[in-house]
């Protein structure tokens, strides 16, 4: 915001209060009523707002407290911003950021839960991208904020409390392009925002217990996702476990593994793995959302699956 | 009164109803893919409204905008070949009749869900304080917008924010077959603003300069900073909602009374009933009407298709989208 004028900064509770999450503390202060507004509850009106000033140059920042309120702003993101650029023939573009809280493990049960990026990726014209450290958050954030594109930025609220290094200056990491974030050679598992680090901690317990060297790789751009990272490392590895933290139905995972059916079936020395949250809702007893989402056991057991098939 | 004014409204409206006549005409003979929504009719409340609208300011066209489109000043050539869906429209044939749009003119163009427009135009106003422009927003709108909840959503932050729009709901009494008195609890729709503590002011739409004069108003309103209004024209559209639809919901002889009320009949009478000009010299605006849609016609009918490779353009910035 300080490099660029254009840049302004929208959504309930984002400025005298700095955001449910505290992520924009100190910004209204930094930058003013006009560029840092707190909004009514409009999330439909909120992403209008963002679309009509992005069209005539501006550059919005919105956040949407919980990605479950995305709902409310649905016919804005997938009618006006995803097709702006396109009806516009080029001439102008919704370049807005969507920040917002997803995922679950918060004990808040079915209207703060949910992983919404599914509901995206059958919509031309969208990004969603999330981030699984501090360090990946910042580049990933400015690099969403200056590309032309609307992007959904998903911010895992399970992860707003890790910590990590984090340059002072500004840097951006490219949008669309994944991160190994551990080598291994029997098998890629491929996972995104709090999953990476369950990811992460099952290979480390499989490689020490079990001698299974994993490949994880963090997505950080769930839509479009990096077919070359992925694909790369399948044909290297051979057997593949898709861990996603949305119902199973639909969900990235499925699009990832028909890529595979599609690109890679070769490749594969076993049947791909899909790891999700069951097809039920977020219930809020810990026992229930516990067993309901996925966690590191479960990505385990995926990847023996893959081994022993 | 400003003759000079008159006579320019006059070569407006006749603009406005030649080009609808025209498409509704090139649709029957199959030239135009898809639906046609036609403002015949509703000439006086576009081409009123548009008078209050200057250089830098922005406007969202309503549902039957073609007359508001061409009142930017966008060529009517311009503005038909899209509608045939030609690559020389203002989109490149990629929006239709109902997405015309043309940035370089502030029109930011319709939107097939109605009242999506309301907070776009939000943003648009937002845009002018930020920028410390004197730059408005022209939000047209129709009745039938009165029931999302974007209508709500965004008259309460233009309240709120005080944002610089003209918000000129074009009340022509029916959303397809719903009657807007069965829909909505007020007559006078104008009136909805008073829970946003925002001003409304219903109008006879068929009254070119009553229309000018209001939205002047709440254009210098606007303007000085002082918020938003709501500019309610009473009007009546002569078609069905789209070209085709016989329209059997509504009684012809309210039909009939309407089309006595015909906007382009009432300044006709008046121009030439206080002799302000002669029958001769309206005819020759018809004749240079006649010549600018012959232009535009021949235009859009000559003008190419867009391509295959046209259809995978501007997806993304930035980013290909892979083809057949």
């Amino acid at each position: 915001m300080a490099n660029d004028s254009r840049v302004i900064l929208l959504g309930e509770d984002v400025a005298r209060m700095g955001g449910d999450f505290g992520a924009t503390m100190g910004l209204l202060a930094k930058f003013g009523p006009d560029r840092v507004r707190d909004t009514p509850l409009s999330e439909a009106a909120i992403l209008g707002v963002a679309n009509g000033a992005a069209f005539v140059g501006l550059r919005p920042i919105v956040e949407i407290m919980f990605s479950d309120f995305i709902t409310e702003c649905y016919d804005q993101l997938v009618n006006n911003s995803a097709k702006a650029h396109y009806m516009f023939e080029g001439k102008a573009s919704a370049a807005i950021v969507v920040r917002t809280a997803s995922g679950a493990g918060f004990r808040a049960a079915y209207h703060h839960s949910q992983n919404p990026e599914a509901w995206f990726q059958n919509i031309p014209g969208l990004t969603v991208v999330g981030p699984s450290t501090p360090y990946d958050a910042k580049g990933l954030l400015i690099a969403a904020i200056r590309d032309d594109n609307p992007v959904i930025f998903l911010e895992h609220k399970m992860l707003y409390g890790t910590t990590g290094e984090v340059p002072e200056e500004s840097y951006t990491l490219p949008i669309g392009v994944a991160e190994v974030k551990r080598p291994g050679t029997d098998v890629t598992v491929v996972a995104s925002l709090k999953q990476v680090h369950y990811a992460l901690a099952a290979a480390e317990k499989l490689a020490a217990e079990e001698e299974i060297s994993c490949e994880v790789i963090d997505l950080r751009t769930l839509i479009p996702f990096d077919q070359a990272t992925v694909l790369a490392s399948l044909k290297k590895t051979g057997r593949i476990v898709l861990v996603n933290e949305a119902p199973k139905t639909g969900s990235i995972n499925s699009e990832i593994s028909a890529v595979i059916m599609e690109e890679a079936f070769k490749d594969l020395k076993a049947p791909v793995e899909r790891v999700n949250s069951l097809d039920v809702p977020v219930g809020f007893a810990p026992v229930i959302e516990d067993y309901v989402t996925p966690g590191p056991a479960d990505i385990a057991k995926a990847v023996r699956k893959v081994i022993d098939n | 009164m400003d003759k000079q004014k008159l006579l320019d409204y006059y070569r407006k409206m006749v603009l406005v109803r030649r080009f609808e006549e025209t498409m509704e005409e090139y649709a029957k003979k199959g030239y135009i893919p898809g639906f046609l929504h036609l403002g015949i009719g509703q000439e006086a409340s576009q081409v009123g409204a548009m008078s209050a609208f200057e250089p830098g300011d922005y406007v969202l066209p309503d549902h039957r905008g073609h007359g508001v489109c061409l009142m930017v000043g966008t060529p009517t050539r311009e503005v038909m070949a899209e509608i045939f869906g030609k690559k020389t429209g203002t989109n490149g044939g990629r929006g239709g009749s109902m997405h015309v749009a043309d940035l370089k003119r502030g029109n930011i163009g319709n939107n097939a869900i109605q009242g999506s427009t309301m907070a776009t135009a939000c943003g648009l106003a937002v845009s002018a304080q930020v920028k410390k422009t004197k730059s408005i927003t022209f939000d047209f709108l129709g009745d039938g917008t009165v029931g999302r909840g974007e209508f709500h959503e965004s008259l309460n932050l233009a309240g709120i924010w005080k944002l610089p729009i003209v918000y000129v709901l074009v009340n022509n009494g029916y959303a397809i077959s719903t009657r807007a008195t069965d829909a909505h609890p007020l007559a006078d729709l104008a009136k909805m603003g008073c829970a946003y503590n925002i001003p409304g002011v219903t109008v006879d739409g068929n009254d070119v300069e009553a229309v000018a004069a209001a939205v002047k108003e709440a254009a210098d309103r606007a303007r000085r900073g002082d918020g938003a209004t709501i500019v309610e024209l009473k009007t009546y559209r002569w078609q069905g909602h789209f070209s085709g639809d016989p329209a059997s919901y509504r009684p012809a002889e309210e039909l009939a009374a309407w089309k006595e009320k015909c906007p382009i009949k009432h300044l006709r009478t008046q121009l030439l009933g206080k002799k302000l000009t002669d029958e001769a010299a309206l005819k020759a605006i018809a004749d240079d009407v006649e010549r600018e849609i012959q232009d535009a016609l021949k235009f859009a009918i000559d003008s190419p298709t867009p391509t295959i490779e046209d259809a995978l353009r501007f997806v993304y910035v930035g980013r290909e989208v892979a083809g057949k």
